[in-house]
């Protein structure tokens, strides 16, 4: 149930559940099997109720871009529709973290599992929110730039945002932090940059679960199947719950709070690891 | 410029195919890999149809 709650939240919240999956149980000295058939399944259920919740969500927004994306594909053009575009946008943007994850995830993770190394990279993910913050105000301060709207961005920029988002590769940084941290650097408010961070974490959420399906047919697996559905749904509406509340969070507010909340994590930690008091 | 988008799904689509049987790498069979280079396919097969539709309002002139 707490894993569950936390991948609800850390996922959408830009402070790695990545990074919260392996520093939490190793602070709590939960000793975790990630290769074990059981847990590979449980992640998966969690990951499949976050991007369930995600598609509620915004179910409106996805029927448009969809309908919009295949219209486009039908006529062979496209339109000024804001729709289009942004169903477009969002393909650029899932190209670099499709490939990058799939071809690299494995290797990436393995090389920087640990929980000492992990808390460095929240560390750095702290300042890579700080850094995009205060890149983002000099901008602004600078040029007189005003924010353009999530539409007007062009498919360049969309693979820029997706190269951001494949950051999370690492474990510790997070991806809607980077893509966030990409979307404001490319004139965005803060509200249209999380929703196009949201908006793209569904699909590679959502594949990421679905690739992994064949986890759910181990052996072993119906030995956890209530506390699979049950880990499921409670992600889900943590996760609702989560973009609900972040979507609301951003229309005033900035990165900061989680860029303070990721460097105080990460130092405790890494002091925590590093000096044997937790190993 | 219009059969580019063409042999590049068909590239992607033996690569996926290779990967599903596992040619391509010894190791074996890599699902991941062929669903992206599927996907892939699917994508340059939906750029063909914008760039067979030659206007000026084709993917890259508008986005």
């Amino acid at each position: 149930m707490f894993l569950a709650v936390l991948q609800g939240v850390s996922e959408l919240f830009p402070v790695s559940s990545l990074g919260h999956t392996v520093i939490i149980p190793a602070l709590l000295r939960w000793k975790v099997d990630r290769s074990d058939p059981t847990f590979l399944a449980f992640v998966v259920v969690l990951h499949l109720g976050t991007a369930i919740a995600l598609i509620v969500f915004y179910w409106r927004e996805w029927v448009n871009i969809i309908g919009a994306f295949v219209g486009s594909v039908i006529r062979g053009k496209l339109s000024n529709s804001r729709d289009e575009k942004v169903a477009w946008l969002l393909i650029a943007g899932t190209i670099p973290v499709g490939l990058l994850g799939v071809f690299f995830q494995k290797a990436v993770q393995g090389l920087f599992a640990s929980p000492m190394i992990v808390s460095l990279f929240l560390v750095a993910n702290a300042f890579v929110m700080f850094l995009g913050e205060r890149l983002r105000s000099r901008q602004a301060a600078a040029v007189e730039r005003v924010n353009r709207p999530l539409e007007s961005l062009d498919w360049q920029a969309g693979i820029k945002v997706g190269f951001a988002q494949s950051l999370a590769l690492l474990p510790g940084i997070s991806r809607s932090g980077s893509a966030i941290v990409a979307g404001l650097l490319l004139d965005l408010d803060h509200e249209d940059a999380a929703k196009y961070s949201f908006l793209l974490a569904t699909p590679v959420i959502l594949a990421a679960a679905v690739l992994e399906l064949p986890e759910l047919f181990a052996p072993q697996v119906h030995l956890v199947l209530v506390q699979s559905i049950v880990g499921s749904i409670v992600a889900g509406i943590t996760a609702y719950a989560s973009v609900a509340f972040l979507t609301k969070y951003f229309q005033h507010n900035d990165l900061r709070p989680f860029g303070w909340y990721c460097l105080i994590v990460g130092l405790v930690s890494f002091t925590l690891f590093a000096t044997k008091v937790v190993s | 410029m219009k059969l580019l988008p063409i042999v590049l799904a068909a590239v992607c689509a033996v690569i996926a195919v290779l990967y599903w049987t596992g040619h391509f790498y010894p190791s074996g069979v890599h699902t991941k890999h062929g669903v992206v280079f599927a996907f892939l396919a699917v994508l340059c097969l939906v750029w063909y149809r914008f760039a067979s539709n030659s206007s000026p309002t084709s993917v890259g002139k508008r986005l």
